[in-house]
């Protein structure tokens, strides 16, 4: 590919990922970390902090492996990509710094570490050698700036004083490296034995070490390609080499460790889990595949053998990390953590930030050369400031940005998952649930306020028919028996809707809504007259005007009335509890299992909770129904046998059996059903069939729509 | 590493002294009846539930520093209730791993978050051997979640909500040694009921809360047997805990500093006055006039610092 077009098509990608990353890092300070990512509470870190900080300052490392083996051990062929080292170690904290950002609940409060210290934690260590190696990066690239500049005597000073800041830089380094490493010493219970280590700290420099130098292999192929400057390859091979040396140290270390830790049951023994295969990958990617490359002067020498083994050792660096932070704690979390895309894209933003940086850098300041030397192969640097060339080069650039701008951030918004059904948002769930289907009437309910899958069975219709056979109360009055009418005209109210909460009150009168109803201000003047903290009076304030409309009130005013409905586990054990303890005699008292005890309810509900709806006759009737409906008579007949032989009375069962009989021509057993049906009293499934009788006795011809009515159950 | 088979190791004053108070709680007691988790959610002021199905496991959340686990009972078809709450520890790793020092250790032995500390990085959650700090993902400003027993939950004589709140005496309060003879005797006087195990007596070295039971409560309370701890290569967190099991490397964090830096210096510094030495007698020889070159060197050697 023509080298302009690779270039432009690079950073379009990086703007557009850049913009999308943005637009969705903007929604995560809207939102909030349980909207635009997938933590959970058993998985706490997430992509951010192991990829951009864990993963991202190993594969950074190579900043001060280079400067230790430039400044202090003098090897002065790395010069050509010290410069570069450094740059991308400084980009690369840059960036996992930038995340945290993201990643930290309260990032306001990023300064609170300087003043509030705790030294016993590896993650005060980390936080302040990362700052303190970030800003000693910084430093270290002021003389690619300043020479630039018309102040040599600068310049050199700052080359001369550097030496002791490479020696702390490469100290913090070493530092910060093996803590990165035990923070997860932290979690010898959680985190899968395979990666957990209390010899994690040297796993992780070595291993940070030897894939820093990969990566930088890697970075300074893309880029020699990129801007079409000339390859070297003896440097190329040195860093392989050196890349090669800390890898191997790295398995070797790695082998010990699990030899004396008596780990290798884990890998080849009988304690094998999915986490084995994770974990050869890793180990095969991150240490064999590029030792072995790098192995050999050939190997070193291959262009495509360094591609090869550097982007081995790139992916196993990134793969250790990620399964150290993320996947060794999937079994003992019993949860997966699976990033969102808003969360990947922030992610992949910051590091495109840093890329585009990365490119404007390297067009315009001296960093693939050694420092004082000027470019003599063509290449021109770009100047560092003139109105006209920033002009030229920045306008364009920022328009295109601003293009891709309007075509992505639109699209961006999409890939903001939100966290829908996620577990920090109730969802609007039923807390009864009808255990019947087609539960018109309620019959059977699964109350679960709480849903956590254990609910309390409630036969409702069951109740309702106590009331009218037991009280003499009439159907249509029962409802107020255990139901408040709260609001105005409301026919019944279900409990949730003032006790929302299962422990909490839930205020439930709006006071405000009611003062703006009043038109007429001595009405206003009479509401305000009560005194709403009295039960007494706040009952008299509601009744005083809705005296009709709300009746079902009548029975709770000497209970007092507050304005404050209590929990709903307290309105259901008071509600209930009351009359069922009421209720039972002294005999049942005594039994666990009795209605006034907490099995009576509660362990009934857990034995039958995650059951299949029983079959009885109104469920079988109605099925039988539909088949009916749809032509398949004998089908239908064997339902409506089934439902007969469960509830041999039910006239609903039996009309729709005499119905069947007919259409099918055996009119006697139609009429002796029907007849059977029509027995019982008050019911309109009888009504029905006494009609049907007399229609088959005055041998009417059966209508054409023949459809019979739906019944009521049982 | 030592092994001492003391139940815990004392670090600084601290451990499971008299003054140290605690919960203990009787599995075989408890209904699950949820007045405890009730009335941590009223003395607390915490939100409202959710739907439990979408808690983590054990339905402990940023609104909730305590819950009941079911899980199954002694005998098929049986269920225990399970109370999970912060095991508020001897020696804990959310102190130690806290880069704020959130997590003070009051002289009572609770274990107390400070929100105005904390920073969100979440560390805490992550070393939490127990999986017991919650976070707020749902808020703007999130907060860590966790069982504080301190005095924002102590009712009348000093006992906390929850504990007053039990009907059946499930759980109780009182200072640890008397909560360990306790539970001690409990397990003597009904061998046959209990299991002979004290969870939270030693484990990670020593809890404040601790649990007897009639069925094993190791997956519950995520408590690793010795078997398994054996098994991760950690024995002594049996016994011991997890800051002790790090200290050496953390001891190890200014030696790493100050070792690194003088042997890197060290050897850089020799070598630039090697280095200087050498060019300085190149100097010195094409003057042709060989002389001592003793002081030339100072004023470089000055840079090095």
């Amino acid at each position: 590919m023509d080298r302009a077009k690779a270039n432009r098509l690079v950073k379009d990608i990086l703007w557009v990922v850049l913009i999308a990353g943005g637009v969705l890092g903007v929604l995560r300070f809207a939102f909030g970390l349980g909207a635009s990512t997938a933590m959970l509470d058993s998985m706490p870190w997430g992509w951010w902090k192991i990829f951009n900080m864990v993963a991202g300052a190993a594969l950074a490392t190579s900043g001060f492996v280079v400067a230790a083996i430039i400044y202090i051990f003098k090897a002065d062929r790395y010069r050509k990509v010290a410069r570069l080292s450094v740059l991308v170690g400084f980009l690369g904290y840059g960036s996992s710094l930038l995340a945290l950002g993201f990643d930290v609940g309260l990032p306001h409060r990023g300064w609170h570490p300087v003043f509030m210290w705790n030294p016993h934690s590896f993650l005060f260590e980390v936080f302040w050698c990362v700052s303190l190696y970030w800003s000693i990066t910084a430093l270290e690239l002021i003389p690619l700036v300043s020479e630039r500049f018309p102040f040599p005597k600068f310049t050199h000073l700052m080359h001369e004083v550097m030496l002791p800041f490479v020696v702390l830089g490469v100290t913090l380094s070493t530092m910060h490296h093996s803590s990165l490493g035990s923070l997860f010493m932290a979690a010898p219970t959680r985190l899968h034995p395979l990666w957990h280590s209390m010899w994690i700290p040297p796993e992780f420099l070595v291993s940070a070490m030897g894939g820093g130098l990969a990566t930088i292999i890697l970075v300074y192929l893309g880029l020699t390609w990129l801007t079409g400057r000339d390859r070297d390859m003896h440097v190329l091979g040195g860093l392989a080499k050196w890349s090669a040396i800390m890898l191997g140290l790295f398995a070797v270390i790695r082998v010990v460790d699990f030899t004396l830790h008596d780990k290798w049951t884990f890998l080849f023994g009988p304690d094998i889990t999915w986490e084995s295969y994770v974990f050869g990958v890793e180990f095969v990617l991150q240490a064999i595949v590029p030792v072995l490359l790098f192995a050999t002067p050939q190997g070193r020498r291959s262009v495509q053998a360094l591609i090869l083994g550097g982007g081995s050792a790139f992916a196993g660096l990134t793969a250790n990390r990620l399964n150290t932070g993320i996947t060794g704690f999937v079994t003992s979390s019993q949860e997966v953590y699976l990033p969102m895309v808003s969360e990947l894209l922030v992610s992949f933003a910051i590091l495109a930030g840093a890329g585009l940086l990365f490119l404007v850098l390297v067009e315009r300041f001296n960093i693939l050369e050694e420092p004082g030397q000027r470019r003599g192969d063509g290449v021109e640097l770009k100047p560092i400031w003139s109105r006209d060339e920033a002009e030229a080069y920045f306008k364009p650039e920022l328009i295109r940005a601003a293009k891709i701008a309007v075509l992505v951030a639109p699209i961006t918004i999409f890939a903001f998952q939100g966290r829908g059904a996620s577990p920090y948002t109730p969802l609007e769930q039923p807390v009864y649930t009808s255990i019947l289907a087609d539960d018109e009437m309620r019959a059977e309910l699964r109350i679960d306020a709480d849903r956590d899958g254990d609910a309390v069975l409630f036969p409702h219709l069951k109740h309702q028919q106590w009331f009218e056979d037991r009280k003499g109360i009439e159907a249509e009055q029962t409802c107020v028996e255990c139901h408040h009418l709260s609001v105005p005209e409301d026919e019944n109210t279900t409990c949730r809707a003032c006790h929302a909460d299962m422990e909490l009150t839930t205020p439930m009168f709006v006071m405000a809504r009611h003062e703006e109803r009043f038109k007429k201000p001595e009405d206003r003047e009479k509401f305000l007259s009560y005194d709403l903290d009295d039960p007494e009076q706040n009952f008299m304030a509601c009744f005083d005007c809705h005296d009709e409309s709300m009746e079902g009130l009548a029975g709770y005013a000497d209970k007092g009335f507050t304005h404050e409905a209590p929990g709903f586990r307290e309105a259901m054990h008071g509600n209930c509890l009351t009359c069922h303890r009421r209720e039972e005699t002294e005999e049942e008292k005594s039994d666990a299992m009795s209605l006034g005890n907490c099995y009576g309810c509660h362990d009934w509900a857990e034995a039958v909770a995650d059951m299949e709806p029983k079959p009885d006759a109104s469920q079988l009737w109605r099925d039988g129904r539909e088949l009916y409906l749809e032509g398949e008579l004998d089908r239908a007949e064997e339902l409506y046998l089934k439902a007969r032989a469960l509830e041999p009375e039910s006239p609903a069962v039996l009309y729709q059996l005499g119905v069947l009989y007919r259409v099918t021509g055996r009119s006697e057993e139609a009429a002796e059903v029907f007849r059977q049906a029509a027995q019982v009293e008050d019911h309109k499934d009888a009504v029905r069939a006494r009609e049907a009788l007399d229609r088959l006795e005055a041998e009417l011809p059966v209508p054409e729509d023949v459809e019979p009515e739906l019944g009521e159950a049982g | 590493m030592s092994k001492s088979n003391e139940s815990a190791p004392k670090h600084e004053g601290e451990g499971t002294g008299p003054l140290e108070k605690g919960i203990l709680t009787d599995v075989t007691k408890c209904i699950g009846c949820e007045r405890c988790v009730e009335a941590c959610v009223k003395v607390n002021e915490l939100g409202p539930d959710l739907p439990a199905h979408y808690k983590f496991g054990d339905g402990l959340n940023g609104d909730r520093y305590t819950s009941i686990v079911e899980i199954e009972g002694p005998e098929p078809g049986t269920w225990r209730a399970v109370r999970r709450q912060c095991m508020h520890c001897a020696d804990p790793t959310c102190r130690a791993s806290c880069l704020v020092g959130a997590f003070t250790r009051n002289p009572d032995g609770a274990i107390v978050y400070d929100a105005d500390k904390c920073i969100g990085c979440r560390y805490c959650m992550l070393a939490c051997p127990f999986h017991i700090p919650r976070y707020q993902y749902d808020k703007q400003l999130p907060y860590v979640a966790k069982c504080q027993m301190n005095e924002d939950c102590r009712e009348d004589g000093g006992h906390p909500a929850c504990v007053t709140a039990c009907p059946c005496e499930a759980t109780v309060f009182g200072p640890r040694d008397k909560l360990i003879e306790e539970a001690k005797r409990r397990i003597a006087a009904e061998p046959d009921k209990y299991i002979d195990h004290i969870w939270g007596e030693h484990e990670f070295s020593g809890t404040q809360v601790i649990y007897i039971s009639d069925v094993p409560l190791w997956e519950t309370l995520r408590i690793p047997d010795q078997a398994g701890l054996d098994k991760r290569a950690v024995p002594s967190l049996g016994h011991d805990s997890i800051p002790h099991l790090m200290h050496g490397w953390v001891m190890f964090t200014p030696v790493q500093f100050f070792g690194v830096a003088s042997a890197l210096g060290g050897y850089a510094f020799l070598k630039r006055r090697q280095q200087l030495m050498a060019e300085t007698a190149a100097a010195e020889a094409k003057k042709s006039a060989p002389r001592d070159s003793g002081g030339a060197a100072s004023d470089d050697d000055e840079q090095e610092g």
